[in-house]
């Protein structure tokens, strides 16, 4: 299967701290990558840097066949291909739910009103708030707003999706409804996602791969199953002793 | 001499006219403030993250720094000389530069024109300060997501940054909007026929300053009034988020 991202050597650097120690990993068409790692592992900005967030200090990033930095100029391209959701949902505050996901279409795509608007009524049926499309995110739930940040992203018709630790601030009972939101993408629409996660569950049961980073690192790698149960490095147990089972 | 108020019936007419030329250098002058401001602010900002630059896709070093100069000048410039040495320069210094720099002769700036144009300037080096805040003041988040989606840089200052900061930016440009009403008064000193210039000349008739300034004080407080209440209205109608 083809690659439709690559790092190859990749370092990263905020000012005189390296995050990113020469990364070399790659995402298939169809798979979905779950990343862990203790807070500061980096996973977050190897993440940020597939859609040029954070512009990598070294190495090559191949997105769907254009490649960072020679090719800095197509970043826009690169973004339209890669959808992303964030922790903080970062919902636009002044558009309701439905403008919210028709933005994308409507602006970065260029279509026509009806269109995209009929577009994003399909996806907000899709995760389940049809009847919220005309709340803004300041009257929605977190569970909720991060459920139209996710119908959003997927507007823009991406073929990757990336996820930065979507449940994170989330209240406990609204998580549930969210990674389901997520397997559903997963399983239906066989979308390549890049997930940044602390909830095993979802990844053993979602995830074709589990990496785990610490300190800028790819530190272990393979089936989400088998790495949990057999976790080779002292860090990976260790870690995997903090988070909770889902 | 008691209070007379047929005083104030006499001369409410040309106190209306001057309330009115008033009323127009300052709508004049905010609009084009806000237009100056808008400019001068983004332009403090140009190649900054605030507007969704990052360092691998930002206006060249050199086009942004000397943006961010122009504007910088232009706003440190202007807050930093007061608004009546400002109003003389335009009025009556302005066309002598002219005058020594060309072979233009007979150069020369109506009073009302160099008011509103001091209005604009002024307003503008005040309000460029209140957009460059509000535009500091949106959430990062919110400008990654947009990014994210693909959007062009413009369409992210005209469709995220802008509205998000624009509701932030009502309550001080009720203020500013309210000083440079009030900053017209100041035109007296280039023989603008405007509020204050109309009180000042009826005072000097019939020297019934009481009736005079009370009336001038009403009229100025009913007009900032009416600005006040123009900018809780739009608050109210953006409150919701």
């Amino acid at each position: 299967m083809a690659h439709i991202i690559e790092m190859q050597d990749v370092c990263k650097s905020f000012g005189h701290t390296q995050v990113l120690h020469n990364i070399d990993f790659a995402i298939e068409e169809g798979e979905v990558v779950v990343i862990i790692g203790p807070s500061g592992s980096g996973k977050s900005t190897l993440i940020r840097c597939i859609n040029c967030l954070e512009m990598i200090s070294s190495g090559t990033l191949i997105v769907d066949s254009i490649r960072i930095p020679e090719e800095r100029k197509r970043i826009r391209e690169i973004r339209l291909e890669v959808g992303m959701v964030f922790q903080q949902f970062n919902l636009f505050p002044h558009l309701t739910a439905l403008e919210n996901v028709a933005f994308g279409p409507l602006k970065s795509r260029g279509m026509k009103k009806k269109e995209a608007v009929d577009i994003a009524a399909d996806l907000l049926a899709k995760v389940g708030l049809s009847t919220f499309q005309d709340k803004l995110p300041g009257q929605l739930s977190g569970g909720q707003q991060q459920r139209v940040a996710i119908a959003r992203a997927l507007a823009v018709n991406p073929k990757v999706m990336l996820f930065d630790e979507p449940t994170s601030a989330l209240d406990p009972e609204m998580i549930g409804e969210v990674l389901d939101v997520m397997k559903s993408i997963a399983h239906q629409s066989g979308m390549t996602m890049a997930v940044v996660t602390h909830e095993m569950g979802f990844a053993s049961q979602v995830g074709d791969r589990l990496i785990f980073m610490d300190d800028g690192r790819i530190v272990e790698e393979g089936k989400p199953s088998e790495v949990m149960k057999n976790p080779r490095s002292e860090r990976l147990r260790d870690f995997l002793g903090h988070v909770k089972h889902h | 001499m008691g209070f007379e108020f047929s005083v104030i019936t006499d001369s409410i007419p040309a106190l209306l006219a001057g309330a009115k030329l008033t009323w127009i250098i300052t709508l004049l002058g905010i609009f084009g403030g806000m237009i100056f401001g808008i400019l001068a602010g983004l332009g403090r900002l140009a190649g900054s993250e605030y507007l969704g630059e990052t360092p691998h896709n930002r206006l060249s070093k050199g086009v942004a720094t000397f943006i961010r100069y122009l504007s910088g000048g232009y706003v440190e410039t202007i807050r930093g000389t007061p608004i009546i040495v400002q109003a003389m320069f335009i009025y009556f210094a302005f066309p002598m530069l002219v005058k020594a720099l060309t072979d233009i002769e007979r150069f020369r700036i109506e009073a009302l024109t160099a008011a509103v144009i001091t209005i604009v300037i002024n307003a503008g080096a005040y309000i460029a300060e209140i957009v460059r805040g509000s535009v500091m003041s949106v959430n990062k988040g919110q400008i990654e997501a947009g990014l994210s989606l693909g959007i062009s840089r413009f369409q992210l200052i005209a469709h995220i940054i802008g509205p998000i900061a624009f509701r932030r930016m009502i309550p001080p440009l009720g203020n500013q909007f309210i000083i440079s009403l009030k900053d017209t008064s100041l035109f007296i000193v280039i023989g603008v026929g405007e509020l204050t210039r109309q009180g000042q000349e009826i005072m000097a008739s019939n020297f019934r300053a009481l009736e005079i300034w009370l009336t001038v004080a009403i009229m100025y407080l009913i007009m900032t009034t009416v600005l006040a209440m123009s900018l809780r209205t739009i608050e109210r109608k953006m409150k919701i988020f």
